[in-house]
């Protein structure tokens, strides 16, 4: 016996992603979903913004890797409230798992939840975790070919960082092509250009989510 | 690499539609993915053979159909069909846009194998 139907695959990662948002948006907290390659500089930017905007806005980290506790423990060295997700080999974060991390954090003392996603620049975008907003990274040192390589990453984003933009001129890059590659996927998201060693950038990124913030 | 994280649900909803169709197991499926989730059609197929071992849907044939974008432009309304490398709208050059059929992977079709063939309804 052959049935006809339309069943959404991904429906329970969904749901639970909409009861995140429920959840984030009854206590006013902003969810902020990062994604990148490994090595971005994901971390390093939390390392900055979270003290930045600490009286402001303060704010809690989710941290998701394959393994190991080093990022939590460099987060919580500059005070931020941070929980580790270990996904042991999965190579995306889910929205379950971020439920669960939820439940570890206060998030009535909150306004702003980063979501640092396991660095990917495939997979973290196909799974809704219960954000309102999706950064999408690129470092410089990662070649000026790399946004039309990974479209899905960049097409949905909320904003994009364009990181370690004090590397343009040792690295050689091409950043007009970066530009020009973006414009192609998505001129809704503002594009910065990022760096945590000169704070380039750091200001119009900090702006941009105090806009954001409920 | 995320194909896993779509064969387990989609083992389960099998489960489910099995169980809900007096079903012995499943036989075959389709399922349709947007280009948009980036699914590798032969890394789904053996992570559905991986998940689905020793369930109802072991075995099962696997045909993965794919489902080009479509999109609106969120600028001047435009409804197009972009390729996955460049989502700017002729009519007004800019890449803002809803994605209208593309961004969802769907299970569309099953065929069950009756746990009573004698039972099948007419």
């Amino acid at each position: 016996m052959k049935i006809n139907l339309v069943k959404n695959v991904l429906e329970a990662n969904e749901a639970a992603a909409e009861q995140n948002r429920r959840r984030l948006d009854d206590a006013c907290v902003l969810a902020v979903n990062i994604t990148s390659a490994p090595g971005s500089g994901k971390t390093s930017l939390l390392e900055a913004t979270v003290p930045a905007l600490a009286d402001e806005l303060p704010a809690a980290v989710i941290v998701g890797d394959l393994q190991t506790t080093r990022d939590a423990e460099r987060l919580a060295a500059i005070g931020a409230a941070t929980t580790q997700i270990n996904t042991e080999g999965g190579c995306h974060l889910s929205a379950a798992q971020v439920a669960k991390a939820l439940d570890t954090l206060d998030l009535t003392s909150l306004r702003l939840l980063f979501i640092e996603n396991v660095g990917n620049m495939v997979c973290p975008a196909a799974f809704d975790l219960g954000e309102h907003v999706r950064v999408a990274m690129l470092s410089v040192p990662e070649g000026d070919d790399k946004v039309a390589k990974y479209p899905t990453l960049f097409q949905p984003a909320d904003v994009i960082l364009i990181h370690k933009i004090d590397l343009v001129d040792a690295l050689d890059c091409d950043l007009a092509r970066i530009h020009a590659d973006i414009a192609k996927l998505n001129t809704r998201a503002p594009v910065f250009e990022t760096s945590t060693k000169t704070a380039a950038g750091l200001d119009q990124w900090y702006n941009w989510l105090r806009t954001k913030c409920p | 690499m995320h194909e896993m994280s779509i064969a387990i649900p989609l083992v389960e909803q099998l489960q489910a539609l099995a169980a809900e169709h007096n079903a012995a197991r499943v036989e075959a499926l389709t399922v349709a993915a947007g280009v948009m989730r980036q699914v590798v059609p032969e890394a789904l197929v053996v992570a559905f053979e991986v998940a689905a071992a020793e369930t109802c849907a072991a075995g099962a044939s696997l045909t993965v159909e794919s489902v080009p974008l479509a999109a609106r432009c969120r600028q001047c309304g435009r409804q197009f069909e972009p390729s996955i490398d460049s989502f700017v709208c002729d009519r007004c050059n800019q890449a803002d846009v809803e994605i209208i059929d593309g961004n969802d992977i769907v299970l569309t079709s099953v065929t069950f194998q009756q746990a009573d063939d004698e039972d099948q309804p007419g």
